[in-house]
């Protein structure tokens, strides 16, 4: 469907007048707009001594400051300095070296260079998003939203690793829809530099193959000598881990151990274990003298949710997306539960069903886009507050 | 690319050329993330996980005789001591965390005859009351010490000139057998034992 046909066929737009691109992209603008307002008052109510300067310096909290080092002076070296015990390696490199390139190119603070790089990763999202939202207009605002000014804009919009993965798993998405099997390549080998879970778009990658080739009627045993005839496959799969393997020579070389990246989640105190304990144990810690569920009971409805709507995504036959989803929560259950929200609210396959599930309905959609907002300040409050669920 | 039908032979020799080149580069890759060039402290700390105290090159300055305080207000003359398996310090002194921690004392080229305080207190939560510290001094083991909860213990042990190294450092390893995970889903790096509140090293320099 062309652009002119899709305003054609969008009453309210064509009685406007209003041509759809500038509809598209003037949506998350005017989210960035609500969402700064709305964060800055969270900030305002939040902090004693607010100021519009120490704004985006007063949401970089948690993992922010890592990125910022790394933005400005790059990795540890071995011995770390500080003699600190737990070096920056487990920081995936792609997010702070845009960050890093455009703070060099524009010498404002770190911060806030960062802050303008989110918002514009966050929008140019919500537009490649639009023909995976069925160029569904409600639905495209609320995932607008979502990014821009929803309950975890403060990921999409700071200095954090999740804006960049969002985006580059909806280009993968995109690109694995219309089949074009280099560009998903190109977008996960990104992907993979940017969270080591992003190597896991090569497993959907394949899942797609494998679904397009049963689909087709072609035999179970078929499927390999299948795939190695098709070049374009075989190079998309070889390219979805090149990221991580870029930074496994680069970290051989800075520190003599391709694998700091793993092996300095020791210094974390990671102990790792059985992902369905983890999440029983999260969902079994009750509040006490509260009936606020407690930081361990949000990230375990964080991933709960998650699954439920995998399985949605299953049962609408996208494979690819599903699994996807489906191990990237997996992998750092074995850890526990930190950060599971985060990570879980970064998934774009899970963010756009969600949306699309929520646009159906004009009642559902306008209730959805208000909630979006309120929880925007309160989660921003909370945030600047140290909720633990948050990190 | 969506028409993979619609590529001529070059095309296709280009895209499994690429292929292949990426390959390669990811082979070399997973060679080298399994065979890491580090030091031993740090295929000890990260990689055989031997240890839960990551033994870095801190210098170890101090003033030789002077009584530390390992309580907050002090830093700046603990500071440089503490090496690893340390978190704080607070009001009630250094937490040790993990199974061993280490102090470093840089000391005079011609100290002798060095004695070693150290003043530590058993966390409130440990089993009996009690906690084991094994007393390792430039590899040698001093004494293993029973520290007691409530009022910090001092202890002094002698340390023989043979211990010395010629780098004229007292590299202090303590190390906690009874040490104890608060919540059983807690790493190793994180069990608790006692917690050190003063240290000292006297002799003739």
């Amino acid at each position: 469907m062309t652009i002119a046909t899709e305003v054609a066929a969008t009453p309210h737009l064509r009685s406007l007048g209003i041509p759809l691109p500038v509809v598209l992209v003037a949506i998350p603008v005017g989210f960035i707009v609500l969402g700064l307002v709305i964060r800055y008052l969270a900030y305002a109510a939040a902090v004693p001594d607010d100021s519009l300067g120490g704004f985006a310096d007063g949401l970089c909290r948690w993992d922010c400051p890592w990125y910022v080092h790394i933005a400005e002076r790059g990795y540890d070296p071995y011995p770390i300095p500080k003699m600190l015990g737990a070096g920056n390696w487990a920081f995936f490199p792609l997010m702070p070296m845009l960050v890093g390139v455009a703070h060099t190119l524009v010498p404002q603070p770190t911060v806030w260079v960062a802050t303008v790089l989110s918002l514009a990763l966050s929008t140019l999202t919500a537009l490649i998003a639009w023909p995976l939202l069925e160029r569904n207009l409600r639905a495209y605002t609320l995932f607008s939203a979502y990014l821009l000014a929803g309950p975890f804009s403060i990921y999409f919009t700071t200095i954090y690793t999740e804006v960049l993965f969002i985006l580059l798993s909806t280009a993968t998405i995109l690109m694995l829809e219309r089949r074009n099997y280099v560009g998903a390549g190109v977008f996960a080998g990104l992907l993979s530099a940017t969270r080591i879970v992003g190597v896991v778009m090569a497993f959907a990658m394949l899942v797609q193959a494998f679904v397009d080739h049963r689909t087709a009627g072609r035999p179970l045993a078929s499927f390999v000598p299948a795939v190695l005839k098709r070049p374009d496959i075989v190079l998309g799969l070889f390219l979805a881990p090149l990221g991580l393997a870029l930074y496994i020579v680069f970290l051989q070389h800075w520190v003599g151990d391709g694998l700091a990246f793993l092996h300095v989640q020791r210094a974390w105190a990671r102990a790792y274990g059985n992902p369905v304990v983890f999440v029983w144990d999260a969902l079994t810690t009750w509040p006490t003298g509260s009936i606020v569920p407690t930081a361990p009971q949000q990230l375990a409805a964080a991933v709960l949710v998650g699954f439920g709507l995998s399985g949605l995504l299953a049962w609408r036959r996208q494979w690819a997306a599903a699994s996807f989803v489906v191990i990237c929560m997996i992998i750092p259950l074995f850890a526990g539960m930190a950060s599971t929200l985060r990570f879980t609210a970064a998934l774009a396959p899970l963010a756009i069903l969600a949306c699309l599930l929520l646009g159906r309905n004009r009642v559902v959609f306008g209730l959805s886009l208000v909630v979006f907002l309120v929880a925007d300040y309160f989660v921003t409050v909370n945030w600047i507050g140290g909720a633990l669920s948050l990190v | 690319m969506s028409d993979p039908a619609q590529l001529s032979p070059s095309g296709k020799t280009a895209l499994y050329g690429a292929a292949a080149l990426v390959a390669a580069f990811e082979l070399y890759a997973a060679w080298l993330g399994l065979h890491p060039s580090v030091t031993d402290s740090y295929r000890a700390y990260f990689i055989d996980q031997t240890t839960t105290c990551l033994d870095q090159p801190s210098a170890g300055a101090y003033q030789f005789g002077r009584l530390v305080s390992f309580r907050s207000g002090d830093e700046k003359a603990s500071k440089p001591l503490r090496v690893c398996g340390w978190e704080g310090p607070v009001g009630d002194g250094l937490h040790a965390v993990g199974e061993s921690s280490r102090l470093r004392f840089a000391l005079p080229a011609d100290a002798s005859g060095l004695t070693l305080m150290l003043e530590m207190v058993a966390v409130d939560f440990a089993p009996n009351g009690i906690q084991q510290v094994s007393v390792v001094v430039n590899g040698r083991t001093l004494d293993t010490l029973i520290v007691r909860k409530g009022t910090p213990q001092r202890f002094t042990l002698a340390v023989p000139d043979t211990a010395l190294g010629t780098d004229h450092q007292l590299d202090v390893e303590l190390r906690y057998p009874l040490a104890i995970r608060v919540d059983p889903q807690d790493s190793n790096t994180r069990k608790r034992s006692i917690k050190l509140t003063a240290g000292q090293v006297t002799g003739i320099a």
